[in-house]
């Protein structure tokens, strides 16, 4: 595997660029497909931003100064792209960011890229109650098992707090599940 | 403690003692929380395979559209038409008063916050002090609002470095 200095530097020259970009894109596709995939709940979607992240990466490496580790900035990307995604969606069909992702977990029932049991699709429409940060911190911590050092890195918050958060949302997940 | 089980009899079944960590971890770990592990998503089959060139290709469409079209020669031509064009506009042009730039209050609330929605601009607190009227600000504004508790993560998320330095404890 080639170094993270040495890729970054190959994706910067335009001689290396067009091999550099399909590493990363084989590097960091699944990971990144299932962060957003998450955020967005429907494949086709994903695939969209996942995409459109690879892309803006592709576009804007010359920008990316190596203060942060070249994931934790893909992912930053990949995070703000899903939720801009998700607000955009929102806006066309005239309802609030909650509201939509309460109705797209409600739907995950019918959708043919969801296999999973009752217990998974009820935390599915859990999740999709828990406030913004919440949601992030719970998935990449809980389903991507990314250390608090790294998740803070890629959210710009304290671990302290990410902690906080992470114990809140899995309190409220528990509750919900035990509703019933 | 004598760990052999020497001539008296009992058998276990095949890998018992392998296993039986493993199987303890992970009764131990489900019966700690309800939350089921894994997601349940899944991606289509052979997706991951074909995306790298879908995406090539889409970069390659975005690099085409913004690539420079040449003048064809008739370019000349283009050139009388539009001095010709030019000259009417700007004879008519003259005698017609123009449409006045739309004014602020002609703005639809909706235009200025999807400005605000798309436009990646992060106002500071001092920034909409200078933009808000305190004459506009009501003191029930503040007291009719109670603030949630996400909320409040929220801000301690954002503004505290280590939650553990405040004093959370209240009983004295």
């Amino acid at each position: 595997m080639v170094a993270e200095e040495d890729l970054v530097a190959q994706l910067k020259q335009a001689d290396t660029q067009s091999k550099a970009f399909e590493v990363l894109i084989n590097t960091y596709k699944e990971r990144l497909y299932w962060h957003i995939r998450r955020i967005v709940l429907n494949h086709d979607d994903a695939d969209d931003v996942l995409q459109n992240t690879f892309i803006k990466v592709f576009k804007n490496i010359d920008g990316f100064k190596g203060d942060s580790q070249l994931y934790s900035w893909m992912y930053r990307i990949a995070t703000n792209e899903s939720l801009s995604f998700m607000k955009t969606k929102a806006r066309k069909l005239g309802v609030n960011n909650e509201e939509l992702h309460n109705r797209m977990a409600q739907n995950l029932q019918a959708d043919v890229y969801f296999e999973g049991s009752e217990i998974q699709l009820k935390l599915q429409q859990a999740i999709a109650t828990l406030p913004e940060k919440q949601k992030l911190v719970f998935n990449m911590k809980y389903f991507d098992e990314m250390k608090y050092e790294e998740i803070s890195k890629v959210l710009d918050t304290s671990v302290g707090g990410l902690k906080a958060s992470y114990h809140i949302a899995v309190k409220k997940l528990e509750n919900f599940l035990k509703e019933d | 403690m004598k760990a052999s089980n020497n001539n008296n009899g009992f058998k276990t079944p095949e890998d018992y003692f392998e296993n039986l960590t493993g199987k303890l971890l992970s009764k131990i770990t489900e019966e700690q929380s309800v939350l089921p592990k894994g997601d349940g998503f899944i991606a289509p089959e052979g997706y991951f395979d074909g995306l790298q060139e879908n995406i090539l290709r889409k970069l390659d469409l975005e690099k085409e559209e913004t690539k420079v079209i040449q003048l064809n020669p008739y370019r000349k031509y283009y050139f009388a038409a539009a001095a010709v064009a030019a000259a009417f506009i700007l004879f008519f042009g003259l005698n017609f008063e123009t449409e006045s730039s739309p004014t602020f209050e002609e703005l639809a609330a909706s235009d200025i916050e999807s400005y605000f929605e798309n436009n990646d601009m992060e106002l500071s607190s001092y920034e909409l002090a200078e933009v808000m009227s305190f004459d506009e600000l009501d003191i029930s504004d503040i007291l009719d609002n109670q603030l949630n508790d996400d909320h409040i993560i929220d801000y301690l998320d954002d503004n505290i470095d280590y939650l553990e330095e405040l004093n959370l404890e209240t009983d004295e």
